[in-house]
């Protein structure tokens, strides 16, 4: 995974006290056992020793639910501790309801006992687990991806004339780069308006990769990398956009990039390979609409815009099929 | 302009609509003189296919006299008398370069909406809803041609428009069909739907080679016609036979066709419980498409065949029998044609007289007469085989 895990680093210290294998088990097995005491309650009071026609099947059923939520929360949550915590609340209860059982009469000592010793082992696990770590599911960093017929190096060069994004990245109005590493970014807002920010690029290897970041106070705050590697077996460029992405005044993420970037960033990089490879992007008679339009021409008095060759030269067209 | 356009779930209309104009710089504006209703047209029409727009003009079978040319385009001239496949494609992309035209990776300025449907895009095509792109139809007075300086074929002028027309779609179609299913003279070929694609696949396995075509439809005209315009060798009327599969069974002595091709698509018919159970599904939409024809194609089929799925299918479609697939080593080849692929070496085979495409023509119309030629085509009246709309 060398470069593409570079937002990923920070994870290795996790990794050293990871839990996840007891955590994920706790988890199903509290799930599980919720399920029993929701489903059949006189069974396993009977199992337990307690009076299977008294007060106990509405105490297991309630206990069943709250055994569901905590686990459940677990399962979905292996990274954040408290819904482990609350597994070791809950264990507490059920070991107090368990010693007051114990204390009534009617009931089957050794078999209570037997359960008293099994939750209790459960708490000790949980205690455990909720003083360790886990590992979340992490997102893969890169957002979007595509395989372009060019090399390494005519795809990097042309994304590298930034003033050109424009042409294919749908919601620049403009970009303006400065002498230094420098540039300044004009975005349309789907509401009317515009946003401007402020980058700089951090690394330009040629023909390798290009990041950014936007620079200190930005109001879009934004980092990611594009990296450009030569598609296995033949003289194409894969190209991967990593991404993190930052508004409202939250710092940049990978889950903002991937909600509000990645529809974007895919079609971007669509429009990118159609450019390279074919001169230009290519519209329909919808596509050149904003909003849904008929497949059917623009009416004249509507202005379309003329077409654009971006790129002069695509690659080698099939020869020998058409005329 | 006049152009064909869909209103509605099995409702078209002649309308006056703006004319098209150049878009891009590979972009030519045909003048259509020939145009045609092809089957998958009333996939549309009847509303099978998602992300249909009111107001989208219809037709991806034209051909026709170039009038406008963008600045990129070198290899045609004002004037040229061209016919233009279906499916859009650049020339430039992987698959293109694979000659895998109708799989064009550039050619879909919609592909997110294919990649949600079907994991991956497909390419754009004219006239065909919105996932392949919103491109206009053909079914009009004039219409935009994207990639003019690669899709468009020049075609001879002793040859008439009916002649060539074909050569769009359903020829190279029913070509591919049979070439999936690597001829020789051995092989006994059965093709579910006797339709235009259904003729020209059986005519198509009859020119590579095939021995024994077997015919299956419900339509006695449409049988006639494979015998005795196709080929076909043997015919079966599913309607008239308890079985299908011990019809073909009792033809193969029992191995089963060695390849087996449906022209029929998502809207097959059949008979009994079968098709009761996938039509109410399809209603209701549970499935998408009712694979009747190639659930009989698969369990027909000879063990370790090829079974060739032309036939158009939208999306996701149940019980499909896939332990007979698997267990019977069978090879399932499917795919829109790869029309580029085709074009010129079957214009050469037009030219040489091997086939006369015309064959399959049973209406000649104006464009303004297109509902009626829907409306005909779709209830199969007055022998309705291919209608074709001269503007």
């Amino acid at each position: 995974m060398n470069e593409i895990s570079a937002f990923r680093s920070e994870r290795s210290a996790e990794d050293q006290a990871d839990a996840t294998g007891l955590i994920r088990g706790l988890g199903w097995f509290g799930v599980t056992l919720g399920v029993a005491e929701l489903a059949v309650p006189r069974l396993l009071a009977s199992a337990i020793g307690v009076d299977r026609h008294g007060a106990a099947p509405v105490i297991l059923r309630a206990m069943g639910v709250r055994e569901i939520a905590s686990s459940a929360a677990v399962l979905v949550r292996p990274d954040h501790p408290a819904p482990r915590w609350a597994r070791v609340i809950g264990d507490a209860i059920d070991l107090g309801l368990l010693g007051l059982a114990l204390g009534s009469p009617g009931t089957g000592r050794r078999r209570l006992a037997l359960a008293l010793g099994m939750v209790a082992g459960v708490t000790a696990l949980d205690v455990i687990a909720a003083r360790r770590r886990g590992r979340a599911r992490h997102p893969l960093p890169v957002i979007a991806a595509v395989t372009i017929n060019r090399s390494p190096m005519e795809v990097y060069e042309f994304c590298r004339r930034l003033e050109q994004l424009p042409q294919f990245m749908k919601y620049l109005a403009s970009v303006e780069q400065h002498p230094n590493r420098r540039s300044t970014w004009t975005a349309r807002l789907p509401v009317g308006g515009t946003v401007q920010w402020e980058a700089e690029l951090v690394e330009d290897r040629p023909g390798q990769v290009l990041s950014w970041r936007s620079v200190e106070g930005s109001q879009v705050q934004t980092r990611g990398r594009v990296t450009f590697t030569r598609a296995p077996g033949r003289d194409m460029t894969e190209v991967r956009v990593e991404m993190q992405l930052g508004v409202f005044g939250r710092g940049p993420s990978l889950e903002l990039a991937r909600l509000f970037a990645r529809p974007q960033v895919r079609g971007d990089l669509r429009r990118l390979k159609q450019v390279l490879e074919t001169g230009e992007v290519l519209h329909s008679d919808a596509s050149v609409h904003r909003l849904p339009h008929p497949a059917q021409p623009s009416p004249a008095s509507r202005e379309i815009p003329p077409p654009q060759v971006l790129v002069d030269s695509p690659p080698t067209a099939v020869k020998g099929v058409s005329p | 302009m006049k152009a064909n356009v869909w209103m509605g779930k099995r409702k078209v209309s002649v309308e006056q609509v703006p004319d098209p104009r150049i878009l891009n710089a590979r972009d030519a504006i045909v003048r259509v003189t020939s145009t045609t209703i092809c089957g998958s047209d009333l996939h549309l029409y009847n509303g099978f296919v998602p992300t249909m727009q009111r107001g989208d003009i219809l037709g991806h079978e034209f051909m026709g006299e170039v009038v406008e040319l963008g600045s990129a385009v070198k290899n045609l001239m004002i004037g040229d008398r061209v016919v233009v496949p279906f499916a859009i494609a650049c020339g430039n992309c992987e698959e293109c370069l694979l000659h895998n035209f109708s799989l064009c990776e550039n050619a879909n300025p919609n592909a997110w909406i294919s990649e949600k449907l079907m994991g991956h895009a497909v390419t754009g095509a004219f006239g065909y809803a919105h996932l392949t792109g919103g491109f206009a139809g053909g079914q009009a007075e004039y219409v935009r041609v994207p990639y003019a300086d690669f899709g468009p074929l020049k075609v001879p002028s002793a040859l008439t428009d009916e002649q060539v027309l074909f050569l769009s779609d359903i020829f190279p179609t029913g070509y591919m069909a049979a070439e999936f299913c690597e001829i020789n003279p051995r092989k006994v070929i059965a093709v579910w739907g006797a339709g235009p694609v259904g003729q020209f696949a059986i005519a198509s396995a009859r020119l590579l080679g095939a021995e024994k075509v077997i015919a299956i439809d419900r339509f006695a005209y449409r049988l006639d016609l494979a015998v005795k315009r196709a080929g076909a060798t043997d015919v079966i009327n599913y309607e008239e036979v308890p079985s299908v599969h011990e019809a073909l069974m009792d033809l193969t002595a029992g191995r089963g066709p060695d390849a087996c091709i449906d022209a029929v698509g998502l809207e097959a018919h059949g008979t009994g419980a079968e098709y009761a159970y996938d039509k109410v599904k399809q209603t209701l939409r549970i499935e998408l498409d009712r694979p009747i024809a190639v659930r009989d194609a698969i369990m027909a089929c000879r063990n370790g065949g090829i079974v060739s799925v032309i036939g158009v299918y939208a999306g996701l479609v149940d019980k499909f029998p896939l332990g007979a697939l698997m267990n019977r080593g069978l090879t399932i080849k499917s795919g829109q044609c790869h029309v580029h692929r085709y074009m010129k070496p079957l214009l050469e085979r037009i030219e040489r007289g091997d086939i006369d495409p015309t064959f399959v023509i049973s209406h000649r119309m104006k464009l303004d007469d297109a509902p009626v030629g829907y409306d005909m085509f779709v209830h199969k009246r007055d022998g309705a085989m291919k209608i074709v709309l001269h503007t």
